[in-house]
């Protein structure tokens, strides 16, 4: 009983990992601009490869390789967002705008 | 230098992990993957984010270039000594068994240390050929 | 059904490789080389050597991405027009290259247990582990104890080819230019005393 809970608890996680990884895909292919497209990457990154560690840590049990994905996933909570934000201080140094909306009159 | 304070903060937070991690997978090449080549790179990468950060001068002052020309024969000559003792010894070149008592107490041993020489190496060639490239462009 | 993770790396392992040859762009090129690399190691993990696909993530997507972004630094990052179409290099190549898919249609099928190159070395290897080094891991075993020799070989190589950056680009302190240009530091700076 409790075995088929955390089945179901790790497959819905990895599928919701799955699906935001490829709305981060469309979006880094269909965003207009470099900011909005590293939103989209920081999407697959940070979200995504969480959802699907979580759901591996079901499948792993309380075992060893559990712990071992609990400190993949700070790690990866740590960096991810610090990489994005470099990511967009380096564009803006290189002198990259963002496209604002009343920039454009859309 | 305030410009740069998330990117400090944070990888001043890693350095530490990221050289306790690069001293796991050496010494635990054993029982899992790893072993001396991974470690010597995870090593090094922890020393070039702080470069990256930092500047290269202050990574030349953590890590002074004479430590580095150093540890790149070091590791080598490690490797190469622990083949002299098993001569010394008594077996072959490079031949475990005779470090020890016990062929299998040499044999960790051996593989121990010659995997020890092949981090340390791979580690100092790594950062020499990264400052290297990172200190001919002038500015930091 | 596992079948497809392979056919889907191996699909984007070709892609990845000719949009590297396409682009002159060489930032982009540094950049799909490290792709390039960490998909070559999701192939070995699937081919279930672990220890591979750890150093080629670590050395390929790591630290060789890191040394090509700074040798873009010294060169520039647009690769030049080239100045005449390479026919005779692509006809070359194309005929190597079915010459050597011609002679892999000969060879047992990859994987089998009872191919000739299974039965040579590997049994003893595998047999002997347990009793004689009791290492739980037999490719550092095969690794540093049966294979000492290539390990040194390989060591004494990436020693050769740290001496051969070192002779010809040299390490360069920063520290010169520094005190030139660091009149705002004032007289709490104690030059290269302070080593």
């Amino acid at each position: 009983m409790i075995e088929q809970i955390a089945d179901g608890a790790s497959w819905a996680f990895i599928v919701t990992g799955a699906v935001f990884l490829v709305i981060g895909g469309i979006g880094v292919l269909r965003m207009p601009d470099v900011f909005t497209r590293l939103h989209a990457a920081g999407i697959t990154d940070t979200l995504a490869s969480g959802l699907i560690l979580v759901g591996l840590m079901f499948q792993g049990g309380w075992t060893l390789v559990s712990v071992k994905l609990v400190l993949i996933l700070l790690f990866l909570l740590f960096t991810s967002p610090v990489s994005s934000h470099a990511l967009a201080r380096a564009a803006l140094h290189g002198g990259i705008r963002p496209i604002l909306a009343d920039s454009r009159g859309k | 230098m305030t410009h740069h304070l998330v990117l400090r903060v944070v990888a001043n937070i890693l350095v530490g992990p990221i050289l306790l991690f690069a001293l796991y997978v050496q010494f635990h090449g054993d029982y899992g993957p790893g072993g001396g080549f991974q470690a010597g790179v995870i090593f090094a990468a922890a020393f070039i984010l702080y470069a990256l950060i930092h500047g290269l001068e202050m990574t030349q002052r953590v890590l002074p270039i004479w430590v580095l020309k150093l540890c790149i024969a070091l590791g080598a000559l490690l490797f190469i000594g622990v083949g002299y003792a098993c001569l010394l010894l008594g077996g072959n070149f490079l031949d475990y068994n005779a470090l020890a008592h016990d062929p299998v107490h040499g044999q960790h041993l051996g593989i121990l240390l010659v995997e020890l020489g092949v981090g340390i190496t791979v580690f100092s060639v790594m950062v020499a050929i990264f400052y290297a490239f990172a200190g001919r462009t002038g500015t930091d | 059904m596992a079948a497809i993770v392979d056919y889907a790396v191996l699909a984007f392992l070709a892609v990845t490789a000719v949009a590297l040859l396409h682009f002159r762009n060489l930032f982009a090129v540094v950049m799909l080389a490290s792709i390039y690399s960490l998909l070559s190691a999701a192939l070995f993990v699937r081919l279930d050597a672990v220890d591979v696909a750890f150093t080629e993530a670590a050395v390929g997507a790591g630290i060789s991405t890191i040394l090509m972004l700074g040798s873009l630094a010294l060169v520039g990052s647009k690769e030049e027009r080239p100045r005449h179409t390479p026919i005779i290099p692509l006809l070359v190549v194309a005929v190597t290259g079915a010459a050597l898919i011609y002679g892999t249609l000969d060879m047992p099928p990859f994987g089998r247990a009872d191919n000739p190159v299974h039965q040579h070395v590997a049994p003893r290897y595998i047999q002997e582990t347990p009793e004689k080094i009791d290492v739980p891991n037999v490719v550092t075993a095969v690794l540093a104890s049966y294979r000492g020799y290539d390990t040194m070989g390989e060591v004494i190589v990436i020693f050769t080819a740290a001496i051969g950056v070192v002779l010809l680009l040299g390490i360069r302190q920063p520290r010169g230019e520094k005190e030139s240009r660091s009149n705002e530091k004032g007289p709490t700076r104690g030059g290269k005393a302070s080593e």
